[in-house]
C-alpha cells in the first residue's frame, strides 16, 4: 500500500489552487482585446467576402472599416444564439433569417433597423421588408430575394411532345406523369423528402399554390383539414413518391443536393420549389451543369392559374449587444442600396461580382440588372418577386424552429411510409396548436 | 465449434473496419473527383480522373479560400498543442498531488475532478463563454485553449493519478531520504518513470482538442482564431454545397488525427485503460 508523503500547508493550497483554477479555465493572463479603432465593424454572415473592391469604395466613403467573417449557415445561428444568450458581443451585423424573425424579435436579440434605417421609405422598393417585420419592429434589412420558384427542363418537356407549359397544379402532375409515361426521363420531379428545412420550404410553397396558408394569424394550423390546401399539398407531395414520379432515393436529398444531382444533370424535369437563381448559378453554369441553357422558371402552378412565389429572403442586423449600431447601420444601407445589390449579382463585371448572390431584395436593383441584360430570366424574376408572398403573411412565430422541425419529420415519415399523411398532418397539426397556445 | 467462432470473430472485425472505413475511404474518393463527376450515376467506386485539383484549390494560391484553409491549419496546430502541453503539465502536477500528498478534501476534490467529466460538454459552453468574454479572451488563442485545458483536465489528470498511483512509492521516499525536494522528487523521480503515462495523454488530449468544433465555433469571432474543424464547416455554401471540396477539406482535416493515431496507437490503448482502472 502506498503510503501519502506529508506536505506543508503552503503546497497543499497551492496544488488545490492549481487543480481547482485550472479545471475552471480561469486565468487573468491575456491583455484586453480592444477593436484597433472604433469604426471597424464585424461582420459575419453564411457568405463568403464582398469583393475587395467594393469593400475598399465603402471604408473610402465612410471610414468604416469591414472585418467580414464566413461561417455555414447552421453554425451560424448557433453562435448567435450562443452571444446573444451570454448577453455578449460577437458582431455589429448578421444574418437575419427570414424563419427566424419571430424569435429573434420576440428574445430583442436583434436592434430595431427602424431607428437606424428609413425602413418606411425602402418598403415600397423591397417587397420582402414585411417578413422581417414582427410586433411593429423591422428586425432585419433582406438583402438577398431568395424566394422559391418553379423551374422546368423544358427540354425534357418538349420531347415529351409538350410545347404549352403548364398553368396550373393539375395540368404541371399530368405533364409530369407524361414524362413519366414517355419514359424521358424515370423521374421527373424533384422534391428534396431528407428531414431538413428544404422540405418545409417545399411544403410551404405547395400549399401557397394549393390556394391556402400554413397558420392563421393567431398561429393555430390551416391545414388539418382534409379540404386544406396544406394536406392537399402534404399528400400530393407524398403522392409523387408513391406513384413514382420523384425517386425512391430522394427521401435521404436535401434541397440544394437535388438541384446539384438531379436537376442540374438532367435527371429530373422540374423542381416545383427552386432557388431563384439558380438558373443563372446553376443550371446555365457548364462546370456543375448538363443542362445548360435548358432550364427556365415557371410561373408557380396554382389551382386555377398563376400562384404567388413565397419568399425565404436572407436578411442582415445589428444585434443588441454590436459595439458599432451606428456603423454597422450605415454599412446594412449601403450593402442593401439597389445600385450595389446589382453590382453584386453582376451588373458591372466580375470584379464587382460577390460569388453565390442571387438576386436583389430591391426592385430598383433588378431594374438595373435588367436594362443591363445581366440577369437570366430577369423579368420573370421581376414579377415574381412584385408578386411574392410572405410564407407567415403575420410574421414567422416565435416558435418557428420546433414547427418547422415537426414539419419535415413528419412529411419525411409520410414519404418514407412510416407513417400516413393523416398521420403527419395530425402531428404537424398537434404541434402548431401546442406552440401557438404558448403550452 | 471451433471455427465457427473464428469465422463469426472475423466477420465481426470485418464489419466493424468497413462501418469505420468505408466513410473514410469514400470521403477520400469524393476529394479526388470534380462536383460533375461526384453527380454522376451509378457513382464513381473510384476517381475516373485522380488528381490534385481540390487539393491545390484548397492548399495553395493567392485566393480567400486558400488563405482562410491555411491560416486556420496554423491556428488548430497552434491551439492543440498549446492545449495539450498546458493540460499535461497541469494534470501531472495536480495528479501528483492526488497521488502522494496528503491534505484535507484530497478525495472530496479528486471525486469532484473526474465528477467534471459526466457533465455534457454543452452543459458549460454558455458560462464559458461568459467567462471568457468578462476576461477579455473571446476570440484569442488564449481563450480557446483555456476552454480546451478546462475540458481535457480531468481525463488527463485521472489517467495520470490512476498511473502514478501504481508507481512504487518507495522509490520516491529514497529520494527524499537522499535529500531531494518536494518538487526534485517530482521533476527527477516521478516525472521520468511517468512518461508513457504522459505520452498517452499528450496524445489522447491533442486528438480530443483538434477534434473541437463547438467551443471554438463560439469562441473564435474571425479567422484569427478559427482552426480547421471550423472552416471546414464554413466551405459550406448557403445554397450550393461544394461537395469535393467539402470532402477535400475534409480529408486535410482528418489526416492529422489519421497519422497520429497510426503512430500512437500503443500509447492511446495504454492511456485509455490507465484512465479506465484503479
Amino acid at each position: 500500500m502506498l503510503q501519502a508523503i506529508k506536505v506543508s500547508k503552503g503546497t497543499k493550497g497551492a496544488a488545490i489552487a492549481l487543480s481547482v483554477a485550472s479545471a475552471l479555465g480561469v486565468s487573468s493572463l491575456g491583455a484586453p482585446a480592444k477593436a484597433a479603432t472604433p469604426v471597424t465593424i464585424s461582420v459575419v454572415l453564411a457568405a463568403p467576402p464582398l469583393p475587395a473592391a467594393m469593400l475598399a469604395e465603402f471604408t473610402k466613403a465612410t471610414g468604416i472599416t469591414v472585418k467580414w467573417t464566413q461561417l455555414d449557415w447552421d453554425s451560424l445561428q448557433t453562435k448567435i444564439a450562443a452571444a446573444a444568450t451570454a448577453n455578449t458581443y460577437f458582431a455589429d451585423a448578421t444574418d437575419v433569417d427570414w424563419s427566424r424573425v419571430g424569435q429573434l424579435g420576440k428574445l430583442n436579440w436583434f436592434l430595431p433597423m427602424e431607428k437606424y434605417i428609413d425602413t418606411k421609405a425602402l418598403a415600397a422598393d423591397m417587397p420582402q421588408l414585411s417578413s422581417f417585420s414582427k410586433n411593429g419592429h423591422v428586425v432585419g434589412i433582406p438583402y438577398d430575394a431568395s424566394f422559391m420558384v418553379t423551374t422546368v427542363n423544358k427540354v425534357l418537356f418538349a420531347k415529351a411532345g409538350i410545347t404549352k407549359l403548364p398553368t396550373t397544379i393539375d395540368q404541371y402532375t399530368k405533364d409530369l406523369n407524361t414524362i413519366k409515361a414517355k419514359n424521358i426521363v424515370q423521374y421527373p420531379l424533384n422534391i428534396p423528402f431528407a428531414a431538413a428545412e428544404g422540405l418545409s420550404t417545399y411544403w410551404y410553397e405547395t400549399t401557397g399554390a394549393f390556394g391556402g396558408n400554413i397558420l392563421d394569424a393567431t398561429g393555430k394550423p390551416l391545414f388539418t383539414d382534409p379540404k386544406s390546401a396544406g394536406y392537399k399539398a402534404a399528400a400530393w407531395m407524398v403522392n409523387a413518391v408513391k406513384t413514382g414520379l420523384v425517386p425512391p432515393g430522394n427521401i435521404n436529398v436535401a434541397d440544394s443536393q437535388g438541384q446539384q444531382t438531379l436537376m442540374a444533370k438532367g435527371k429530373s424535369a422540374s423542381t416545383f420549389s427552386d432557388y431563384s437563381g439558380n438558373v443563372g448559378s446553376l443550371y446555365d453554369v457548364p462546370a456543375s451543369s448538363s443542362v445548360v441553357h435548358q432550364v427556365q422558371y415557371l410561373a408557380t402552378p396554382g389551382v386555377t392559374g398563376t400562384a404567388a412565389n413565397l419568399g425565404n429572403p436572407d436578411g442582415i442586423g445589428i444585434p443588441a449587444k454590436a459595439k458599432n449600431p451606428e456603423a454597422a447601420a450605415k454599412f446594412i444601407s449601403w450593402f442593401t442600396d439597389g445600385k450595389n445589390m446589382a453590382d453584386f449579382a453582376g451588373a458591372n463585371g466580375i470584379s464587382r461580382t460577390w460569388v453565390g448572390y442571387f438576386f436583389p431584395s430591391r426592385l430598383s436593383g433588378i431594374a438595373i440588372l435588367n436594362k443591363k441584360g445581366s440577369i437570366i430570366g430577369g423579368d420573370v424574376l421581376a414579377g415574381m418577386l412584385t408578386n411574392s408572398a410572405a410564407v407567415f403573411p403575420q410574421g414567422a412565430p416565435a416558435w418557428y424552429p420546433e414547427f418547422s422541425s415537426a414539419v419535415y419529420t413528419n412529411l419525411h415519415a409520410a414519404a418514407a411510409g412510416t407513417m400516413t399523411v393523416e398521420a403527419a398532418i395530425k402531428a404537424m397539426g398537434a404541434v402548431a396548436t401546442k406552440l401557438s397556445s404558448g403550452k | 465449434m471451433k471455427f465457427r467462432n473464428k469465422g463469426f470473430r472475423r466477420f465481426g472485425v470485418g464489419f466493424i473496419l468497413s462501418w469505420s472505413l468505408i466513410p473514410i475511404y469514400w470521403v477520400i474518393n469524393t476529394s479526388f473527383q470534380t462536383d460533375a463527376q461526384i453527380s454522376d450515376t451509378p457513382s464513381h467506386l473510384l476517381p475516373p480522373t485522380p488528381g490534385w485539383a481540390n487539393y491545390k484549390a484548397l492548399l495553395i494560391g493567392d485566393g480567400e479560400l486558400p488563405s482562410l484553409v491555411r491560416r486556420s491549419v496554423i491556428n488548430i496546430f497552434i491551439e492543440c498543442i498549446a492545449a495539450t502541453a498546458i493540460t499535461v503539465i497541469l494534470a501531472s502536477l495536480a495528479a501528483y498531488a492526488f497521488a502522494r500528498m496528503e491534505f484535507k478534501g484530497r478525495k472530496f476534490f479528486l471525486f469532484v475532478v473526474v465528477m467534471t467529466m459526466a457533465f455534457p460538454t454543452y452543459t458549460t459552453l454558455i458560462p464559458m463563454y461568459r467567462i471568457m468574454a468578462m476576461l477579455h479572451l473571446v476570440n484569442t488563442y488564449l481563450g480557446i485553449i483555456l476552454c480546451y485545458v478546462s475540458g481535457f483536465l480531468p481525463l488527463a489528470t485521472w489517467i495520470l493519478f490512476s498511473y502514478m498511483q501504481s508507481l512504487p512509492a518507495a522509490i520516491e521516499e529514497a529520494g527524499s531520504v537522499d535529500g531531494a525536494s518536494r518538487m526534485q522528487v517530482f521533476r527527477l523521480i516521478v516525472l521520468p518513470l511517468t512518461m508513457p503515462a504522459i505520452a498517452s495523454t499528450a496524445v489522447i488530449t491533442f486528438l480530443f482538442a483538434w477534434a473541437q468544433f463547438i467551443f471554438p465555433l463560439v469562441l473564435a469571432s474571425d479567422q484569427s482564431t478559427q482552426p480547421l474543424t471550423v472552416i471546414v464547416a464554413a466551405i459550406q455554401g448557403r445554397h450550393v454545397v461544394p461537395y469535393s471540396l467539402l470532402s477535400t477539406a475534409g480529408v486535410i482535416a482528418l489526416s492529422v488525427p489519421a497519422v497520429i493515431a497510426l503512430l500512437t496507437n500503443r500509447f492511446i490503448v495504454s492511456g485509455l485503460i490507465n484512465g479506465s482502472v484503479k
